[in-house]
C-alpha cells in the first residue's frame, strides 16, 4: 500500500512535467490546427542547450531559463522557416503530419552526432528529501512541481486576463473571423510558437532534471505521455492538457509500481486507447480528435 | 560477388513489395499508416517461429513461443495470415472515427509501444537480442549455401513482387480503385454517394498488411535473423520518403521510389570511406531522409513519376458524378 503511496507523490512530479509539455503542445495545435511530432526533440535540444551551460557550471535554474528561450526560438523559426510556408502552400493536415515527422528526424539526427551517443545528467544538488507519509520527494521535485504551477497559473493568466490571450482564443476559434475582426493572427501565430517553444523547452530541462540521466533517443519516448494527455483532454483545449496530464502522470506512475517501470508508456498508450475508442473528442473539447465526418 | 548481388535482389524485392502496399494504403486511400513496420515485423516474427524448431534446440540461447519447424511455404502462408488478422484490431481502434492527422500519430504510437512491449518480453520472441539461426526456406532439400540456391531465392522474390505488383495494379484499376481515389480526394463526398470509407479503409488495411507481412517473411528468410533494432518505427518513414520520391498514387512511382531510396541509400553508403566518428554516416543517412522528404513536399509534391491524370469521357451523368472528385489533385 504504501509503495501506492509512494508513486502517487512520483505521479505528482510525472504530472508536472507532462502538464507543461502538453499545454505547449495542444496549444499548437489549437491555434495552427497541426500536430508537430517534432515536439519531443525540441524537448531534448532544450534539454541539451541547458545541459551546454550548466556543464560549464551556471546553475540548474539559469540553465533551465536558457533552456527555455532556446525552446522558444527554435520552435519560432521552425515554424518560419518550415511549418508556416508548407501551410501557406496549402499542404493538408496530413501532410504537415508527415513534414512534422521528417523534421523530427532531421532535428534527432542533426543533434546526434553534435551531443554525442552517451547519456549525460545535469549537474545539480537534489537537495533534502522531504517526507510526508510514504511520499518522499527530493528538493528538485518539488521545484518543478512548484515550476509546473507556476507556468500553468501563467498560462492561464495570460488566456483570460491579457488582450493576448483573447486573440489567441480568438485566432484558436476561428482565424479568418479572427483577421477580420482586426487581429494580426499573423503576429497572434508567431507570440504563440514562441510562448509554447518556452513551456517545450521548460518541459524538456525539467524532463531531464527529474530523470537520472538523458539521451538524444528520449525525444520520441518524451511524446507518449504528452500526446495521450493531449488527446484525453481533448486536442487544442489546454485546460484539459491539464487535466489529461494529472490522470497520465498518476497512471503511469502507478503502473510503473504496481507492474513495472518499462511498462509505463505502455500504461500511458492504455489510456490514449480507451480515448480514442471511447470518447475520441476528449474529455473537455466539442471537437477534439474527432473527424469532421464522424 | 554472388552473395552481394542477390542480397541486393532480395532487398530490392522486399522494399518494392512494401513500397507497393503503402502505395495502396497511403498513395491510393490515403490512410497514413505509421505503424506499417509492424506489420513487416509481424510477417518476419511470424515465419521466424513456425520455421524455426523448439527454442530448447539449439542450447536454448534464445527464448521464444512456437517453434514448429513447419516446411516451407507454410511459415510464408502463416506470415501472411497474421499480418492480415493484426490489422482489424488496429484498424478498428484508428481508422474509424478520428480526423485523418490523429489516425497518423496514434499509429506511430503504437508503432512505438509495439517495439517497446516486444524488446521488454524476452520470453515471447526474444525481447532485444531477436530471434537469429532462422531456418532458410527449404533449407533441408537443398544447400542454403549453394551459389544457385541465393539466385534462386532472388529470382523467386522478384517473381512475388512482380505478382503483387499485378494484384495491387488490378485492385487499383477496378471500380473499387476508384471508389478508394474518390474517399482519398474527398471523404465526405464519397460517403454521400453511398460508399462506406470506414470497410474499404479496414479492407486496404488487411491487404497492406498482408503484403507487409508476406516483405517481412521473405526477408527474414534470407537474412535468418529479427530483432526489434530492424523495425524501428523511422523505419516505416524510409518507405514514405520512396512512395513520395516515386510518386504517390502511382504504383511504377512506387517501384522507382523503392529502388531509389532504400536500396539506393543503403548502396551508396556502403562505397562511402568511413569517416568522422561511428555513428555519423548513419546520422547523416537519416537527415538525407527527412530533408528528401521535405524538399519532395515542397519542390515536387507529386514525386518523380507523377499519378495519372485520368480523364473521363461524360458519358453517362451518373459516372461523371462519381468521378468528379477522383481525378483531380
Amino acid at each position: 500500500m504504501s509503495l501506492i503511496v509512494a508513486a502517487l507523490g512520483f505521479g505528482l512530479v510525472s504530472m508536472s512535467i507532462i502538464a507543461i509539455a502538453a499545454v505547449g503542445f495542444t496549444m499548437q495545435f489549437g491555434i495552427t490546427n497541426m500536430i508537430n511530432l517534432a515536439y519531443g526533440q525540441v524537448m531534448i535540444a532544450s534539454a541539451y542547450a541547458a545541459y551546454a551551460l550548466n556543464s560549464r557550471g551556471v546553475s540548474i535554474w539559469l540553465s533551465l531559463l536558457a533552456g527555455a528561450v532556446f525552446g522558444a526560438v527554435f520552435s519560432f523559426i521552425l515554424n518560419r522557416l518550415v511549418y508556416a510556408p508548407f501551410q501557406r502552400k496549402g499542404t493538408n493536415l496530413i501532410g504537415m503530419v508527415i513534414i512534422s515527422l521528417a523534421v523530427s528526424l532531421v532535428i534527432a539526427n542533426v543533434l546526434l552526432p553534435i551531443v554525442g551517443y552517451y547519456s549525460v545528467s545535469y549537474h545539480l544538488n537534489p537537495g533534502p528529501t522531504i517526507h510526508a507519509g510514504s511520499i518522499a520527494l527530493t528538493g528538485v521535485q518539488l521545484a518543478i512541481i512548484g515550476v509546473a504551477v507556476v507556468t500553468m497559473l501563467v498560462i492561464h493568466a495570460l488566456l483570460r486576463f491579457t488582450r493576448l490571450g483573447k486573440a489567441m482564443r480568438a485566432t484558436a476559434a476561428n482565424p479568418t473571423l479572427a483577421r477580420n475582426c482586426g487581429i494580426p493572427t499573423s503576429r497572434v501565430i508567431d507570440l504563440a510558437w514562441l510562448i509554447t517553444g518556452a513551456l517545450c523547452g521548460i518541459a524538456g530541462v525539467v524532463a531531464g532534471m527529474n530523470s537520472d540521466s538523458f539521451s538524444v533517443a528520449s525525444g520520441s519516448e518524451f511524446l507518449i505521455p504528452i500526446i495521450a494527455a493531449s488527446v484525453l483532454g481533448g486536442a487544442g483545449h489546454p485546460y484539459g492538457a491539464m487535466i489529461g496530464a494529472v490522470i497520465i502522470g498518476e497512471m503511469t506512475e502507478i503502473s510503473a509500481a504496481i507492474i513495472s517501470p518499462e511498462y509505463k508508456q505502455v500504461a500511458a498508450f492504455v489510456a490514449l486507447v480507451l480515448v480514442m475508442v471511447l470518447r475520441p473528442q476528449g474529455l473537455l473539447a466539442k471537437r477534439g480528435a474527432l473527424a469532421a465526418a464522424g | 560477388m554472388t552473395y552481394y548481388l542477390t542480397t541486393l535482389l532480395v532487398y530490392a524485392a522486399v522494399d518494392v513489395l512494401a513500397c507497393l502496399a503503402i502505395s495502396l494504403q497511403f498513395g491510393y486511400s490515403g490512410i497514413v499508416n505509421f505503424s506499417f513496420i509492424i506489420f513487416q515485423a509481424a510477417g518476419a516474427y511470424t515465419a521466424a517461429v513456425l520455421s524455426l524448431p523448439k527454442d530448447t534446440a539449439n542450447g536454448g540461447f534464445q527464448t521464444y513461443v512456437l517453434g514448429l519447424h513447419l516446411p516451407f511455404p507454410v511459415p510464408w502462408i502463416g506470415a501472411i495470415i497474421v499480418g492480415a488478422l493484426l490489422a482489424p484490431p488496429i484498424g478498428l481502434v484508428v481508422l474509424r472515427r478520428l480526423r485523418s492527422d490523429y489516425q497518423a500519430i496514434a499509429m506511430l504510437v503504437i508503432s512505438v509501444i509495439a517495439s517497446l512491449m516486444i524488446t521488454n518480453t524476452p520470453a515471447f520472441l526474444d525481447g532485444a537480442a531477436g530471434l537469429s539461426l532462422v531456418p532458410q526456406p527449404l533449407s533441408d532439400i537443398f544447400n542454403p549455401y549453394s551459389q544457385s540456391y541465393l539466385w534462386v531465392y532472388a529470382i523467386g522474390g522478384i517473381v512475388v513482387a512482380a505478382i503483387i505488383f499485378v494484384v495491387v495494379q488490378r485492385i487499383i484499376n477496378s471500380p473499387y480503385g476508384r471508389s478508394l481515389r474518390a474517399m482519398r480526394e474527398n471523404e465526405l463526398a464519397a460517403g454521400a454517394l453511398g460508399k462506406n470509407a470506414v470497410a474499404l479503409k479496414m479492407t486496404v488495411f488487411v491487404v497492406g498488411g498482408a503484403i507487409a507481412a508476406l516483405s517481412g517473411a521473405i526477408l527474414v528468410g534470407f537474412i535468418t535473423t529479427w530483432a526489434p533494432s530492424t523495425w524501428l518505427y523511422p523505419e516505416t518513414l524510409i518507405l514514405f520518403a520512396a512512395v513520395i520520391v516515386g510518386g504517390r498514387g502511382n504504383n511504377y512511382g512506387a517501384v522507382l521510389g523503392a529502388l531509389l531510396v532504400p536500396v539506393g541509400f543503403e548502396e551508396a553508403t556502403r562505397y562511402l570511406p568511413p569517416f568522422g566518428p561511428p555513428g555519423l554516416i548513419p546520422a547523416i543517412e537519416w537527415v538525407c531522409i527527412g530533408g528528401l522528404i521535405l524538399g519532395f513536399l515542397w519542390f515536387r509534391p507529386r514525386g518523380v513519376i507523377p499519378e495519372r491524370r485520368r480523364i473521363f469521357a461524360p458519358a453517362k451523368p451518373a459516372a461523371v458524378l462519381e468521378e468528379s472528385g477522383a481525378g483531380r489533385h
